[in-house]
């Protein structure tokens, strides 16, 4: 005779459940008192069981370790790969319009964009890099846009994170950033000066070129870069208001003259990069000077003195400051 | 982020959804390719992950979504070559050798039935019966409900009984 045929097909399901540990104990004790008065049930009962316990024969059996490990070298090293090209980001409302931050895997800072009125990441150009696995991510990266923030109030004057500059292209690209970085807070410098710090004294235009592609805007100051005019030519693109209202923010001052806002090297202090002093732009040193392009210049004495200046004897710009 | 390092998660589970996927699919290039996806999915998705989220179970609904569009992509695949009249016969090294004796020949024959079962079945079975997984989770896992998850485990549990009463009963009845 088939079982199927011969147990109480009710309660089927929960003789199943209870042959498998799988009943609730009011349950599992109903089956059990029908089971002692029906015999059908009671047989179907004990081969549940037997498949209960060669069931347990497969919950033990595993594949040989090394097979397994060899998986898992597989994977840990795809997934290595991954992190490394894994890049968390955040977006940001700031005064300058959307600003999106992006962090390396390991917390390094990776990138800064300007995102214009876009909060969205397809406005990015690190969509544009198909060797990148973007993430939207938060906690570390808020605290790099609380400093930036303080930043653009004025109540910070370095950015000091730890950059990832993978996106950098060149080691010319990398020395300029580098020469770009050590412009001192309220300061600012001509491409030409630029190009003679990284050794290539006519390379001024490679040097504007490179510094568009500052993937760390802000970090990296390259707002503190004119032109030998003064003139605040290019920024982010063509964000030059941008570009003088973070000198603004720095104490830097601009002035328009026809449609390029400039900064006035005549009101500013000047002091050349390997000087520890800082002129007026009267002191007679400077018309002797040979490379006028290399000088820095700052919008006021208290930022050239952060820098590590002093006053020049000749001049005394401390005793005779200029009228801001 | 409130969780351990990714690194712990793949150390804790690697192995037992290696396994799971093994005696889902019965071969081990398919559980060695479908356990790397799911831990790279993972990866992607850890640091959205509530701190309080169970983490063994989500990534067994992961591995079990990779598995079931493994096998629709795979049915399509096979139904395309059987249109073109290829004969599919990789049958490539299963979970272990078949039954000398009949120890192992019950283990094998339940191993058997369970990989006849509908996909859903075979499952839901195995969630539950070798991972240990309760009805909350395997019904998660398979986007269903509890009850239809508790129904799938009766029905696969019922199909292999029935599978292992048309053989002699050597070793179910002891």
């Amino acid at each position: 005779m088939s079982p199927a045929r011969s147990i109480c097909p009710d309660i089927e399901m929960d003789l199943v459940a209870s042959a498998t540990g799988d009943a609730e104990p009011g349950t599992h004790e109903r089956i059990q008192r029908h089971l002692a008065r029906c015999a059908p049930c009671h047989d179907e009962y004990q081969r549940y069981r037997a498949l209960e316990h060669a069931t347990a024969l497969l919950r033990e059996e595993a594949p040989p370790p090394d097979v397994i490990g060899r998986a898992r070298k597989r994977l840990e090293a795809r997934l290595h790969e991954l992190r490394r090209r894994t890049v968390l980001y955040r977006i940001f409302p700031s005064p300058l319009g959307q600003v999106l931050i992006a962090l390396s895997e390991q917390g390094a800072v990776f990138a800064v964009e300007y995102l214009g009125t876009r909060a969205d990441i397809r406005a990015s150009r690190l969509t544009r890099r198909t060797d990148l696995e973007l993430m939207e991510d938060g906690a570390e990266i808020e605290t790099r846009f609380r400093e930036l923030m303080e930043y653009l109030d004025g109540k910070r004057t370095h950015l000091d994170w730890p950059l990832d500059l993978r996106l950098v292209r060149s080691e010319f690209h990398r020395a300029v950033l580098e020469a770009t970085a050590r412009i001192p807070y309220g300061a600012v410098t001509s491409y030409a000066g630029l190009a003679c710090a990284v050794g290539r004294p006519s390379a001024a235009r490679a040097v504007a070129q490179a510094l568009r592609w500052n993937p760390l805007p802000i970090v990296i100051p390259c707002h503190r870069v004119v032109g030998s005019s003064g003139a605040l030519t290019g920024y982010a693109g063509n964000r030059i208001g941008l570009k003088a209202r973070l000198l603004g923010t720095e104490g830097v001052p601009t002035v328009r003259a026809g449609r390029v806002p400039q900064v006035p090297r005549g009101r500013m202090y000047v002091g050349y990069p390997e000087s520890e002093e800082y002129c007026l732009p009267t002191c007679s040193w400077l018309e002797r000077v040979e490379h006028p392009h290399r000088l820095i210049l700052f919008g006021n004495r208290q930022r050239a003195e952060a820098a590590g200046r002093r006053p020049c004897a000749d001049c005394r710009p401390d005793l005779h400051p200029l009228a801001s | 982020m409130g969780h351990q390092p990714f690194e712990t998660v793949l150390a804790a589970h690697h192995a037992e959804i290696y396994r799971y996927l093994l005696r889902v699919t019965s071969r081990r290039s398919e559980a060695d390719d479908l356990s790397q996806e799911t831990f790279l999915r993972a990866y992607r998705a850890y640091r959205a992950l509530p701190a309080d989220a169970n983490v063994r179970a989500w990534l067994f609904t992961i591995a079990t979504n990779l598995a079931r569009n493994h096998f629709r992509d795979d049915r399509r695949r096979r139904l395309a070559h059987a249109a073109a009249g290829a004969q599919r016969s990789e049958q490539d090294d299963g979970p272990g050798p078949e039954g000398q004796t009949l120890f192992n020949e019950a283990r094998g024959r339940l191993a058997c039935a369970v990989e006849r079962l509908p996909l859903r079945q075979r499952l839901a079975f195995v969630l539950r019966k070798i991972h240990d997984l309760d009805y909350d989770a395997i019904a998660r896992s398979l986007g269903c409900s509890v009850d239809t998850a508790r129904a799938h485990v009766f029905q696969a549990l019922r199909k292999i009984r029935r599978c292992l009463g048309e053989m002699p009963q050597v070793e179910m009845r002891r």
